[in-house]
């Protein structure tokens, strides 16, 4: 494959574009869904081809195929000149890009267990067990498992002299019951909800995840939930805990910093941001004990990679440094703008998407907090477990998410169940109002396999680490 | 593009190798382009050539699924291995129903020779033509255009052989002003039928009617809902109450509702991917022909739609409304959702409003927070108005609503006869088909800043 992308490269250079890349992507993806006692289905699936991007005269073309003989190869990069060509046609400043060195390098994921090499079986067995504990209540109406695993091999050259070749694992899973009691329909998820927790990890991953174990809890949580009150319509103080803390972060800190949605090219389909250029190294952002960094390069997060898909190394870029917003996710395109290099965060959605910015592992630094310690210190309040339903603003302001449990906090202890809970606030008010986070001993890495952008749309692989945290004041209970 | 008897050829001779009690073969092979603009110029411009063949095997009641993107017939014979091998290594599922039969599908044009030789110049002066319109009222505006050509095949071991070409092309604007933004969109299999003159003259007319909007305090008021904002709340009801999973899991607001009065009576919401004016297409992914299926009509629940497995889990027969083998794991899903129109013009709805809110549309929505009770929240966005006296005041920031749908939907003052098909999550074979609806009243919870 290296000899045919690089006849491209040399293809294109003879036809004096100002810059170009190939990439050749291979994804194989495994996915297993138990329910309800037997194997709901089972398939695995082979992606393969090259996408061209290509800059002439200071405009864009993009270009892919599945087909990979010399000659499409060929008639793909001429294609993509002709369709810099087209873009070409509405008048504007030239694209220029922010310097890179062309690496020449590899990477892969360290892993231990190759989860293409473990037996169907095997994981049958797991998801078939964990189903089997979960329905083992009548009021379980459906139960059901699944896993996914991901093995990505990527070749990137480029008329600069890159040419890196990246082998990447992902690995993941979960499961959900659903409990029904005539009236009532509530679903409880471990260990996250939407299919679970996804990293960049081999099948030591699923193994470390205590199936069994939380089974029961899960099934338990469910049928109490029929049971439980609605969440009151007040204002409160909320803890949230990990995997909802990794929503609220994507959703209200990693989304609003990527900087090509802030200079407007996502307004056609996922809005702009509030965290425009102007507010750089100005905006207060959340209160003194919030940290936030973008890193591509967190062990075993689903955003951590080698490079990124313009060529450019993996790095930690600090965004809100001490309450302050001090830095965006870039590309090479758009750095510039802001006077800096490419901090590496262009991914594309396989070789048929072009890359555009996306989050890699944006997470918030551990505070000082146990979490027993934080509830016993909240005379009253509510605490949101798992994520049920996600909304926000097209400036990623407004926000309102529910979630799948909720338990009032009365005098440091919990209490009753709430159902249905949401909470809702203003991005920068609701990070001001943060005056606890959970320490490192609560800190973990959750995986976000399915984070959508762009058009045609895309589906990127991203992760947040966090701990859970306190926020006072928060409005609560809106429901209907 | 293959063509018809080029693919058969191909894919029956894999068939033909399959040792499998029953072996189905999906095909779905397109080329697509799509230019995208902002701040008035194109930015992203990107062509894709794909194709991806879909392999379910059958021993017995096990079933393996494995598919590939790559022609070559080595690989198509691998992975039909391969789709075997997965089927024997998993225990039978007593759900599973069987491969169907073949059958007869409904004739419909779906393919425009012109569309399919749409080129990225011909996407590139339609955005030329936009961003000129736009700019005379110093607007800048942000959108994209798509054209594509795909061929879609079913071909199983019982005797399935459905073929269909399609063409697609759509279009979305959306020009800004320092304080406003206004919309437009269109969809069809036809490039030339896409009304880019009515359309950027709409938008760029709401984008100055919204120029510094006021704020409004979150209550229950009066609304208009565009046939976008409609199309959203559908596209998310669709999503969780239409399907025959949800509804089986009794999470749907549909589930023990079926015979009961849902809505207004002037409501009626369908699927029928049939219907030639709209984005039509004759058969699912396991080869049944679609049949149209009402989920509310005249304000009574009436059902969902289904495919084999879970039609067999309901005691019923398949509604031709399967997903691929291997995107299953959700149930059957509409593709082509309509509501019926009304009577009264979209004109003459904002003249019968006293007091209330027009919206054209809505950002990011979701129903998840309690589906059984079709609540739904959501951002208004592109276009939010105070209307008094039938007449549109001044534009508003944006508001959240967060209601149930079928409580808002009880209180239906009036229904445009006029509709607009708006593209959806599964544009190749559907689109929605909606009209303006005028609410006695909705639900604003919170507003931006």
């Amino acid at each position: 494959m290296r000899d045919k992308l690089k006849e491209c490269i040399k293809l294109l250079k003879a036809k004096g574009v100002d810059y170009a890349d190939c990439r050749f992507v291979r994804r194989e993806n495994e996915a297993l869904r138990v329910s309800d006692g037997h194997v709901d289905s089972l398939s695995r699936t082979l992606d393969v081809g090259v996408g061209i991007r290509v800059l002439s005269k200071g405009s864009w073309g993009f270009a892919s195929t599945a087909n990979v003989t010399a000659g499409d190869l060929k008639k793909t990069a001429n294609l993509a000149v002709q369709i810099a060509r087209a873009s070409a046609m509405t008048a504007h400043e030239p694209v220029v890009l922010a310097e890179q060195e062309p690496f020449v390098a590899s990477y892969q994921t360290p892993f231990k267990k190759d989860p293409f090499e473990v037996s169907s079986e095997t994981k049958i067995d797991l998801l078939m067990q964990s189903v089997e504990v979960l329905r083992a209540n009548a009021k379980i109406k459906t139960a059901e498992g699944g896993m996914r695993f991901f093995k990505t091999k990527k070749h990137f050259v480029s008329t600069e002299g890159a040419d890196i070749e990246q082998d990447l694992l992902e690995s993941g899973g979960g499961y959900h019951a659903v409990a029904f009691d005539g009236k009532e329909a509530q679903r409880r998820s471990y260990p996250n909800s939407f299919g679970g927790d996804f990293c960049t990890k081999g099948y030591e991953f699923i193994e470390s995840m205590d199936f069994l174990d939380n089974a029961e809890r899960v099934r338990e949580e469910a049928v109490a939930l029929l049971k439980a009150s609605p969440c009151p319509d007040t204002n409160t103080t909320i803890i949230i805990t990990g995997p909802q803390m990794a929503l609220q972060v994507h959703e209200s800190c990693g989304h609003p910093i990527e900087l090509d949605r802030v200079l407007g090219t996502e307004i056609s389909l996922a809005g702009g941001s509030f965290m425009t250029v102007d507010k750089l190294n100005k905006l207060k952002y959340g209160s003194d004990i919030v940290n936030i960094n973008a890193d591509a390069t967190t062990p075993g997060g689903l955003g951590t990679f080698g490079y990124d898909d313009e060529g450019v190394k993996a790095q930690r870029t600090p965004i809100i440094k001490k309450r302050k917003f001090v830095g965006y996710m870039t590309s090479r395109e758009t750095a510039p703008i802001i006077g800096k290099k490419s901090n590496g965060t262009m991914r594309a959605d396989g070789w048929n998407r072009v890359p555009i910015i996306r989050m890699t592992n944006v997470n918030l630094e551990p505070g000082t907090w146990e979490l027993d310690d934080l509830i016993a210190d909240t005379k009253q309040g509510i605490l949101f477990d798992l994520n049920k339903s996600w909304s926000i603003d097209d400036l990623r302001l407004n926000f309102q998410f529910g979630v799948e449990a909720a338990w009032e906090i009365k005098n440091g202890v919990l209490g009753r169940m709430y159902k249905n809970a949401t909470y809702t606030g203003i991005t920068p008010e609701f990070w001001n109002s943060c005056d606890a986070i959970c320490n490192r001993n609560h800190w973990r890495v959750w995986g976000v396999p399915n984070c959508g952008k762009g058009e045609p749309m895309q589906s990127a692989h991203v992760a947040h680490g966090v701990a859970p945290a306190r926020f006072r004041n928060v409005k609560v209970g809106v429901s209907k | 593009m293959i063509g018809k008897e080029k693919l058969f050829k191909k894919l029956e001779g894999v068939l033909g190798r399959s040792k499998a009690d029953q072996t189905e073969i999906v095909y779905l092979g397109s080329e697509s382009g799509l230019t995208r603009y902002a701040n008035s110029h194109i930015h992203q411009n990107v062509f894709e050539d794909n194709h991806t063949m879909i392999f379910r095997s059958v021993v017995g009641k096990q079933v393996g699924v494995a598919s590939t993107n790559s022609l070559v017939t080595s690989d198509l014979h691998k992975t039909l291995a391969d789709s075997l091998e997965i089927a024997r290594k998993q225990p039978e599922n007593p759900g599973f129903p069987g491969l169907p039969g073949p059958a007869t599908y409904q004739e419909i044009n779906t393919f425009d020779e012109a569309t399919a030789k749409a080129t990225p110049k011909d996407r590139a002066k339609i955005v030329k033509k936009i961003v000129g319109v736009a700019g005379r009222k110093k607007f800048t505006v942000a959108g994209s255009c798509a054209t594509s050509r795909s061929e879609i095949a079913i071909l199983n071991s019982l005797g399935v052989r459905a073929y269909q070409p399609t063409t697609a092309a759509s279009v979305l604007m959306i020009p800004m002003s320092e304080t406003s933004s206004g919309y437009a969109s269109g969809t069809g299999r036809r490039f030339s039928d896409l009304d880019v003159d009515g359309m950027v003259a709409r938008s760029v007319m709401k984008c100055d009617l919204a120029q510094n909007p006021k704020e409004m305090k979150p209550g229950d008021y009066e609304v208009i809902l565009e046939p976008p904002a409609v199309a959203e709340m559908l596209e998310w009801l669709n999503y969780v109450s239409f399907g025959s999973k949800p509804f089986i899991q009794n999470m749907s607001f549909l589930s023990g509702n079926i015979g009961k009065s849902v809505t207004s009576d002037q409501i009626s919401i369908y699927d029928n991917a049939l219907d030639e004016k709209g984005v039509a297409f004759p058969f699912d992914f396991e080869g049944v022909p679609k049949k149209k299926v009402f989920f509310v009509q005249k304000g009574v629940a009436k059902g969902v739609v289904y495919d084999r497995a879970t039609g067999l889990k309901a005691g019923k027969k398949s509604t031709g409304h399967a997903v691929t083998a291997n995107n299953s794991d959700d149930g059957a899903f509409a593709t082509n959702i309509c509501m019926a129109p009304g009577k009264v013009s979209r004109d003459k709805m904002v003249s019968n409003m006293k007091r209330g809110i027009l919206v054209t549309r809505f950002h990011y929505l979701n129903g998840l927070i309690d589906p059984r009770n079709s609540v739904l929240t959501g951002m208004t966005r592109d276009g939010t108005f105070y209307v008094e006296d039938g007449e549109i005041k001044y534009g508003l920031k944006n508001l959240r609503f967060t209601d149930s749908a079928m409580r808002a939907l009880k209180t239906v003052i009036g229904i445009s006869r006029e509709r607009e098909q708006i593209e959806s999550w599964w544009s190749s074979v559907g689109c929605m088909t909606v009209p303006a609806i005028h609410l006695g009243s909705f639900k604003f919870t919170g507003k931006t800043g």
